[in-house]
C-alpha cells in the first residue's frame, strides 16, 4: 500500500485534509491538518472594545457559538476584575448545557452514526429506520430551544453580556423547558442504549484528559484545570499548556508539558464520572464499556451518557429557579489580562484578552478544543493505521475506519481558526 | 414534478448558515423530501458533481481554494444562492480588508508553508454572479424555509424592503438610540423580527444595507448624542464593511476616522 490522501473529510465541521503514508507495511507519515481559509479572529479584534469581543468571536463557530460567547465574556469579565450574580453564573451553565444537548445529538446521529450502520448519512438511513431521525430531532430541538430561551438566538447569542444579561427568560417559559427536558427521558434513554449496543472498533491508546473541574459540578465553567492526577488554576494555563507549530505546517498544536492530550466528553467523563448525576451513574455501571476509557470511540458513549446527566443537572438547576432582570454589573475600565476556560461540546475552550486603560483590546488569544486534541488525533490515527496495516486490512477499509476515528473526535474545523493551508506534497 | 436537484456548500465560515438550515428541526425531513439534496457535504459522505439546480454557499471567499470552489459550483448550478452574512457582506472574515496587515502577521506561521489567502476577502458576488442572497448573521431559520418554499412554488423570493427598526417597533421595544447604543437598525434590512433589539442588544447590521438608507441623516443623530465618528465607523465595518465603503463612496462616511 502507498499512500491515502483525504482531501476534503465529510461529517465534520469545517474542511480537512488528511494524509498518510505506508512503506512496506510501516506507516511513515500522518498529517491530519485543517484546510480551512484562515480568518485571522485574533488579529481583528485587536483595536476593538472590550464590548465586542463576544459579538465578533462568537462568529469563530455556528454550533460552538454559546461556549465562545461564555468564554469571551468571562475573559473580559476577569480583565476587568467583574464578578458576575449566582443567577448569571447559572444562566450561561445552562446557555452551555443546551448548546452541547444539540451538539451532541446533531454529532451523534447525524454525523457519528451513519458510519455505524453503514450509511452515507442519516438522511440515507432515515427511511429505514423511521424512530431515529425524529427522536435526533427532537433532542436537537430540545438543546436549541434552551440556547433560543436563554441567549435570544439558536446561533449566535445576543442577551448575554459583560456582567450579565441584558434579558432574562420568562419564569414560565424556563418551567416549560423543564417540563420538556424532564420528558425527554425516554429519547435519552433509547439513544443511550443504542450508542450501548453498537459494536466499537478493537483500538486503545493511553493518553492524557484535561477538562474543567470542580469539586461538586460536572462540565462546569468556573472550576480548576484537571488533567491527569494534575489540578491547576486557569490562569496557569501558560505554565502548563503550550502552543506549538510543526515545522511542516502552520497549523498550531497544543500539548501539556511537551506531551498532547485530548479533550471533549471523554475528557470529561474520565476525569470526572464520579460527579455524574446518580441516575447516570447507575445506568454507566451497568455498561459493558467502562471508564475511564482509552479507546477514542467510546467518545460518542461520552456525549450519549452526558446528554443524560445534563437532563438531571438541568432539572435540578430549574427547580424553583426564579429568575429576575438583575442591574447589570457596572464596568470600570482598567489596563488588565484575562483569561477564562469553559467546556464547548467538543472540549475545553480558552480565550485570553489584554485591555487598554480605554477598554481597547491590545492582544487576544483563543485556544479551541480541536486544536488542544490534533496532536493526539494525530497519534491516535498513526497508531490506529498501523495496527490496521499490520492486520493486512484493505485500503478502502483503512479510509473508512480511520474516517470513523476522525468523527468520534467530535472535530470542528472551523472553531480551529489557528490553521492555515498545508500542501504536503 | 421533478424535485430540484440541491447541493448545500460551505467554504470558509463558520458552519452556522448550513446548521440553520438543518435546525428547521419541525420541518427538514421534510424539506429533505421536496427537494433532491444531491450534495451537502457536512452531514452526507456521497455527494454528486453533477449538474445542480439550486446551489446554497455559505462563507467568504478568503482562500484561493474558496474561489476555485465557487467557481466550479457556479459552472456546475442553475441558481446559486448566497446564504448568510459571509456569502452576501463578507462578514467578519472581510475585515481583514480594513486592517492593519501587521496585526495579523503574528499569525502567519511562516514556516515551509504556502498560504494560499487572496488579497482581498470579499462575499461570492465580487468573483460569481449570485441570483439571491439570504441575508444574516445567522441568517433567520424561517425565511431560509420561506425561501425554499417560494422556489418550490416557483415564485420570485424578494428580500424584506423595510429596515429593522419596523419589526423593532411592532414589538413595541423602546428605541437603543435613546440609550445611546450604536444602533444601526435604521440603516440595515429587517426580516429578522428584530431579534437582537428586542433581547436589548443594539443592531450591528448583519444582514445589509436597506435599498433606502439614510446615512446622512442617520450620521447626524449620533452625532447629535455625542458619539466619535470613527466608533460608528468601526461598527458599521464589523458586518458589513465591503458593502458600506462602496455604496458611501462620495459621502461624509469617507471622511470619517
Amino acid at each position: 500500500m502507498g499512500s491515502i490522501t483525504l482531501n476534503h473529510i465529510t461529517k465534520v465541521e469545517g474542511h480537512a485534509r488528511l494524509d498518510l503514508e505506508v512503506v512496506e507495511g510501516a506507516l511513515k507519515r500522518c498529517d491530519l491538518g485543517s484546510i480551512e481559509g484562515s480568518r485571522y479572529f485574533e488579529g481583528l479584534l485587536k483595536g476593538r472594545s472590550y464590548n465586542e469581543a463576544q459579538e465578533i468571536s462568537t462568529r469563530i463557530c455556528g454550533i460552538c457559538s454559546s461556549a465562545h460567547n461564555v468564554a469571551a465574556i468571562m475573559a473580559i469579565e476577569d480583565a476587568l476584575d467583574i464578578k458576575p450574580t449566582e443567577q448569571t453564573i447559572t444562566l450561561r451553565q445552562l446557555q452551555t448545557i443546551g448548546e452541547r444537548i444539540r451538539s451532541h445529538a446533531t454529532h451523534l446521529y447525524f454525523l457519528a452514526l451513519p458510519d455505524y450502520f453503514g450509511y452515507e448519512s442519516a438522511l440515507a438511513m432515515s427511511p429505514h429506520y423511521k424512530e431515529l431521525i425524529p427522536r435526533a430531532l427532537r433532542l436537537i430541538k430540545l438543546g436549541n430551544d434552551m440556547v433560543v430561551l436563554i441567549t435570544g438566538r439558536v446561533i449566535h447569542p445576543v442577551a448575554p453580556t459583560i456582567g450579565g444579561f441584558l434579558h432574562v427568560p420568562p419564569k414560565e417559559d424556563l418551567e416549560h423547558i423543564r417540563t420538556r427536558l424532564d420528558k425527554a427521558h425516554e429519547d435519552i434513554m433509547e439513544t443511550n442504549n443504542m450508542i450501548a449496543s453498537l459494536e466499537f472498533p478493537d483500538f486503545e491508546r493511553d493518553k492524557q484528559y484535561l477538562s474543567i473541574f470542580k469539586e461538586d459540578e460536572f462540565g462546569t465553567s468556573q472550576g480548576t484545570i484537571k488533567i491527569g492526577d494534575h489540578i491547576f488554576d486557569q490562569h496557569e494555563f501558560h505554565t502548563f499548556v503550550q502552543e506549538y507549530h510543526e515545522p511542516f505546517s502552520t497549523a498550531n498544536f497544543v500539548v501539556k508539558e511537551g506531551r498532547s492530550y485530548a479533550v471533549g466528553a471523554l475528557a470529561r467523563i474520565n476525569n470526572s464520572k464520579h460527579l455524574l448525576g446518580p441516575k447516570t451513574q447507575e445506568y454507566m455501571q451497568g455498561l459493558a464499556i467502562q471508564f475511564p476509557s482509552n479507546n477514542p470511540h467510546h467518545s460518542i458513549v461520552a456525549q450519549a451518557l452526558e446528554l443524560m446527566h445534563y437532563r438531571e443537572t438541568c432539572l435540578n438547576l430549574l427547580d424553583n429557579f426564579a429568575v429576575v432582570q438583575e442591574e447589570i454589573a457596572p464596568v470600570q475600565l482598567r489596563e488588565g489580562h484575562g483569561i477564562a476556560a469553559t467546556e464547548a461540546p467538543r472540549g475545553t475552550l480558552w480565550h485570553e484578552y489584554t485591555v487598554d486603560k480605554n477598554g481597547i483590546i491590545t492582544h487576544a488569544n483563543i485556544v479551541t478544543p480541536t486544536a488542544q486534541f490534533l496532536r493526539a488525533l494525530n497519534e491516535d490515527i498513526a497508531a490506529y493505521a498501523q495496527q490496521l496495516v499490520d492486520a493486512d486490512t484493505s485500503q478502502q477499509e483503512i479510509i473508512a475506519a480511520i474516517e470513523k476515528l476522525i468523527r468520534s473526535y467530535d472535530p470542528c474545523f472551523s472553531c480551529s481558526s489557528h490553521f492555515l493551508t498545508v500542501n504536503w506534497h | 414534478m421533478l424535485k430540484p436537484k440541491v447541493g448545500f456548500y460551505a467554504i470558509t465560515g463558520c458552519q452556522g448558515c448550513l446548521l440553520s438550515v438543518i435546525f428547521n428541526e419541525d420541518e427538514i425531513l421534510d424539506i429533505a423530501d421536496a427537494l433532491d439534496i444531491v450534495a451537502f457535504p457536512f452531514i452526507k459522505g456521497e455527494n454528486s458533481e453533477g449538474p445542480l439546480d439550486i446551489c446554497f454557499i455559505e462563507g467568504t471567499v478568503v482562500s484561493r481554494d474558496d474561489l476555485e470552489m465557487i467557481k466550479k459550483l457556479r459552472d456546475r448550478s442553475d441558481s446559486v444562492i448566497a446564504l448568510g452574512a459571509c456569502a452576501c457582506h463578507g462578514n467578519i472574515p472581510a475585515l481583514r480588508n480594513f486592517a492593519d496587515e501587521r496585526v495579523l502577521d503574528y499569525l502567519k506561521y511562516e514556516k515551509n508553508v504556502q498560504i494560499s489567502d487572496i488579497d482581498k476577502p470579499a462575499p461570492l458576488a465580487e468573483f460569481i454572479s449570485v441570483d439571491y442572497s439570504v441575508p444574516g448573521c445567522p441568517p433567520d431559520r424561517n425565511e431560509i424555509k420561506k425561501f425554499i418554499k417560494e422556489i418550490l412554488l416557483g415564485k420570485e423570493f424578494r428580500n424584506y424592503p423595510d429596515p429593522v427598526c419596523r419589526e423593532c417597533r411592532l414589538y413595541e421595544n423602546g428605541c437603543l438610540l435613546d440609550h445611546t447604543k450604536i444602533c444601526l437598525g435604521p440603516l440595515t434590512r429587517g426580516g429578522c423580527l428584530a431579534v437582537c433589539t428586542t433581547h436589548g442588544f443594539e443592531c450591528y447590521g448583519c444582514r445589509g444595507l436597506t435599498d433606502d438608507y439614510n446615512f446622512e441623516e442617520y450620521f447626524k443623530l449620533l452625532a447629535q448624542k455625542g458619539i466619535a465618528p470613527a466608533v460608528i465607523k468601526k461598527r458599521m465595518e464589523t458586518f458589513i464593511g465591503l458593502e458600506v465603503n462602496k455604496k458611501l463612496k462620495g459621502t461624509q462616511w469617507e471622511a470619517l476616522h
